[in-house]
């Protein structure tokens, strides 16, 4: 469903196959860096403009990477790769990407430009590929190696992937060099190829240990299930519902100015259980309770639901919130919702008599009311 | 006549694959409500089950389930106009490739998965693009009021359905990728006071099988519609398609669009939103610029919600007469745990004595009524008097036969009537009168497959398995088996006897291995009664595979022998010879070799 990162090792080890020489360096001792050579050491975490942030280095003996790799190791990367030296002149630096595009995929190229190519994208040439009969014509006009093209398109056809890009290319005497390679996997693909795995996606952002733990209970269901924390320390937490309902929520909270108070985004969809949404709901209000906003709200809203049974979600939510009433109210949380959907009324019901039990409620509507009213009161409530 | 005027011309037949329960009942519903006669339903495709119980109305009804697409008899295949497609995103490519392949007039399908593969749905798009109206991959699916609804669309509550006058059609089109969100709108135009033309709910997918463009076509040519709403969110270049369909005038009729992502600018680095699409990869796909360029454009594009349900109760709207939904005869409907048919109509019982005499009646009339109360139909007159003459020969075989030794066995235990005839009847089985079924599916495959009975005695006994109706203990060439010859002439009675033919030339070449390889009484039963149920009763080759799954030969058996038994339990108790022991001479004892022994010191 989504467009994940894959490890520059991965990839190009799917392109280049044994030709490839390049070695992945994981864990700490565990892998035995080379006795000699000149190499180039990247950190290989997905990580963008890593050569401005000194996350490369060219042209080092064996003997100096080790200091090389600590040093990026105490800044908290983990991942690398080395690859044997290989000496160019910059005026050999080609441009090239693929992409999976409704027609098909196209390919862009560059003969020149290289690492600077932003600043001159009318150097850039588009091709679309929608059948293997395309490829030797692309090849001729672009000048790039039939045999390159070809096989690029294979492993990027066979192994879902959704988008590559070489940057820079250089082609000497027929013979392509990768110097470095991006890929983007489809991550609905995992299951019909073996090439890649879990093991070679990369998140290069440091994650909050909720989304963590999120995401291990979204691999585990077909609901869908997220959470992003923006703010550890904001004032307005929200278990909201549906992808599209949630950033209409979302956005109200930017357009009435209290758009750094959010503290996450997230959505559960697509059916939870009860035990399901308990488990999400539980992460949600874990960070909310950490958060050292002086006055906090949680919205719990979303558009109507098509199938998502309101009951058994809201039951969910009532078991999460349950564990933790009495440390909400101390802290003078309240609890503002608006959602619809199946067994509507009888959700409504159930999460308005818990809510005033434990004096925690702010505001509670269903389909009658405007999709923004939980997080519009919820405002409200923290802004006086 | 664009799809959806071809909908609501009537063309709404709903194949299932997959399962979702909620989300089919919510289809029957939307059907009931709308006043439909039967289901727009015509079956699931869906794991082994032959049928489901779903609720049309206030009644409980099955719907059939099948295990492939090709399998739908043809009387209902006619029907079919939309796929639903339930499956997982690992299967739906395969699926909705098939089912395009076996109904290639189909209008179209909702993809109901959210992990379907970027190069599947490409694929998919370049296979059924410009012909088929696809709504998915993700989303939930299609809907035109009154006429049809494909997928979780407008909800699953009959309670939502009404709400959102899903019964009464209007003129505006509400178009989203957002499966959330089209049924938030669904409902903001029926509380708005208007009423929906059609709504289909494109996916958050990166690469609908239908696109935006596609569907916005669709609703230009689509007489009915007047004002297209549309939801869309950052990420993706969609909003620049409405943008070019209007300045080039391909899109005339006025849209009003939210495009939701503001909040995205509060974010030092892009997020990945709830939809695959939703992550702003240029500047151009960010929520603001996509809003500013409808605006341009001419589209109406308010920045607030609020205000875009404002500007949702101007439209302009053509006139409507509401057809009201009566949700009260779907409230509290409670599932059976089990169904079945009536297998005997006694209402109507028939008068056996009048006027001091005994009304004459025909003469199988048991084997008539036992046939009816097993198949749910009248047979002929053929049928039943065959089955007449299987009951009366069937009903004992002597004293030797297993199933009798064992119920004369239990009795001389002291057991009643029904522990010594379960014994008995327990006791059949593949090797005693247990194999007309399968002596009935060697007849029909063999005539189906088409091959010679040589080829197929080979194929069949390959490794050692033996052939259902084919040898007898005690009878052989030579000692005929009296049974099987009477029960054959019943073939003179047809024009045509394929599977009687087949069994008999399968029992030359097996008879030329082995002189008691003959046909037995179970093969002739099954190949002549094939034989009639093909020829005088028009039975379909689907209905003799149904007779093999539910085991009717094998009742042809059990119900004769039945009485049989009986006789041989009354016939112990009158003479009371006692408890029953195998005397020694009558059993061997084998010799265990002490090493055979268990070590016990």
């Amino acid at each position: 469903m989504s467009r994940v990162k894959l490890s520059e090792y991965r990839a190009k080890k799917m392109l280049l196959g044994n030709d490839y020489a390049g070695l992945s360096i994981r864990t700490e001792g565990g892998d035995t860096l080379p006795k000699d050579g000149r190499w180039v050491a990247k950190v290989d975490q997905g990580v963008k403009k890593r050569f401005k942030q000194g996350l490369v280095v060219v042209d080092k003996s064996a003997a100096e990477l080790n200091a090389v790799i600590d040093g990026w190791r105490s800044k908290g990367f983990s991942q690398f790769i080395l690859e044997p030296f290989f000496s160019h002149n910059m005026k050999e630096e080609q441009y090239f990407s693929m992409e999976r595009v409704r027609e098909g995929i196209r390919i862009l190229h560059a003969k020149d430009g290289g690492v600077d190519i932003e600043a001159h994208p009318e150097a850039v040439k588009h091709y679309l590929i929608t059948s293997a009969a395309d490829v030797p014509a692309v090849a001729a006009t672009s000048g790039m190696p039939h045999a390159f093209l070809q096989n690029c398109i294979d492993v990027f056809d066979k192994n879902f992937l959704a988008f590559l890009e070489i940057n820079p290319l250089v082609i000497v005497d027929g013979q392509a060099h990768l110097l470095d390679a991006a890929v983007l996997v489809d991550d609905a693909g995992a299951f019909f190829t073996d090439v890649w795995g879990e093991d070679d996606l990369v998140r290069s952002k440091t994650r909050h240990p909720a989304e963590a733990r999120v995401e291990a209970l979204a691999s585990t269901t077909p609901a869908s299930l997220k959470l992003s924390v923006i703010n550890p320390d904001g004032a307005l937490f929200s278990l909201l519902s549906g992808g599209g309902g949630s950033i209409v929520i979302a956005d109200e909270a930017q357009l009435k100015g209290a758009g750094s108070m959010i503290g996450n985004y997230g959505e559960y969809s697509g059916g939870p259980t009860r035990e399901e949404t308990y488990l999400y709901a539980k992460e949600v209000i874990g960070v909310m309770l950490a958060s050292k906003a002086a006055k906090k709200a949680l919205v719990i809203a979303g558009g109507i639901a098509n199938f998502t049974d309101m009951k058994s979600t809201f039951s969910g939510i009532i078991d999460a919130l349950t564990e933790v009433a009495q440390i909400m109210r101390a802290a003078g949380i309240k609890v503002f919702v608006r959602r619809g959907g199946p067994n509507e009324a009888a959700g409504l019901k159930i999460m308005r008599e818990f809510l005033e039990k434990e004096s925690l409620l702010g505001s509670i509507d269903g389909s009658d009311s405007i999709i923004t009213k939980a997080v519009d009161d919820a405002i409200h409530f923290i802004q006086i | 006549m664009n799809t959806i005027e071809q909908i609501r011309s009537g063309r709404t037949g709903i194949l299932i694959a997959g399962n979702h329960e909620k989300i089919v009942q919510s289809i029957l519903d939307f059907d009931f409500l709308s006043g439909k006669k039967e289901p727009s339903i015509v079956g699931l495709v869906s794991g082994n089950r032959k049928a489901q119980k779903f609720f049309f109305g206030p009644r409980e009804i099955l719907l059939p389930c099948y295990k492939g697409f090709e399998q739908i008899p043809a009387e209902h295949a006619s029907r079919i106009a939309w796929l639903l497609n339930l499956q997982s995103g690992r299967r739906t490519f395969d699926s909705t490739v098939a089912f395009f392949a076996a109904f290639p007039q189909a209008l179209g399908a909702h993809l109901f998965a959210e992990n379907v593969p970027e190069r599947h749905a490409t694929e998919l798009i370049r296979r059924f693009g410009a012909e088929k109206l696809i709504a998915g991959p993700s989303g939930v699916g299609l809907v035109v009021p009154g006429y049809l609804k494909l997928g979780a669309i407008g909800g699953t509550d009959p309670v939502q359905l009404s709400a959102s006058r899903l019964g009464t059609a209007g003129s505006i089109a509400v178009v989203s990728t957002s499966g959330g969100m089209t049924n938030e709108l669904i409902r903001a135009v029926a509380s708005a006071g208007k009423r929906l033309s059609f709504s289909i709910s494109i996916g958050g997918d990166r690469f609908p099988v239908t696109s935006l463009t596609d569907v916005l076509k669709l609703a230009e040519s689509d007489p009915a519609t007047a004002t297209i709403v549309y939801f869309g969110e950052l990420g993706g270049s969609d909003e620049y398609e409405i943008v070019e369909l209007i300045k080039s005038k391909q899109l005339t009729k006025p849209v009003l669009a939210y495009i939701a992502g503001i909040i995205d600018e509060a974010f030092d680095e892009h997020m990945q939103f709830g939809h695959a699409k939703a992550l702003v990869a240029r500047a151009d796909e960010s929520a603001r610029a996509k809003r500013d360029a409808l605006l341009a454009a001419g589209a109406q594009a308010p920045e607030t919600f609020p205000q875009f349900l404002e500007a949702m109760r101007s439209l302009p709207s053509t006139d409507f007469h509401d057809t009201v939904f009566d949700t009260a005869p779907l409230m509290d409907r409670h599932k059976s745990i089990l169904s079945t048919r009536t297998i005997l109509d006694l209402s109507d019982a028939p008068a056996f004595v009048k006027d001091g005499a005994i009304v004459p009646r025909s003469s199988a009339m048991f084997a008539s009524m036992s046939l009816k109360a097993l198949l749910g139909r009248e047979v002929s007159a053929t049928a039943s008097a065959f089955v007449e003459a299987v009951f009366e020969l069937l009903i004992d075989h002597g004293g030797n036969v297993s199933g009798a030794v064992n119920t004369m066995i239990t009795a001389r235990a002291g057991r009643d009537l029904v522990s010594s005839l379960a014994s008995g009847i327990l006791t059949i089985g593949p090797r005693f009168g247990g194999a007309v079924t399968e002596a009935a599916r060697t007849w029909i495959d063999g005539v189906s497959s088409g091959m010679h009975a040589a080829a197929f005695v080979e194929a069949r006994t390959k490794g050692g398995a033996v052939l259902s109706g084919i040898g007898h203990r005690k009878y052989r060439i030579g000692i005929p088996d009296p049974r099987v010859a009477t029960l054959a002439q019943f073939a003179t009675l047809l024009k045509k006897h394929p599977h009687y033919d087949f069994a008999r030339s399968v029992e030359e070449v097996t008879t030329g291995k082995n002189g008691s390889l003959i046909l037995n009484v179970d093969g002739v039963i099954a190949a002549v009664l094939i034989d009639i149920f093909v020829e005088v009763d028009g039975f379909t080759a689907e209905q003799l595979q149904e007779l093999l799954d539910i085991e009717f030969f094998n009742a042809l058996f059990v119900i004769p022998r039945t009485v049989g038994f009986i006789a041989h339990f009354m016939e112990q108790k009158r003479n009371d010879e006692g408890l029953f022991r195998l005397p020694d001479d009558l059993l061997f004892i084998r010799d265990t070799k002490p090493k055979d022994k268990p070590d016990t010191r």
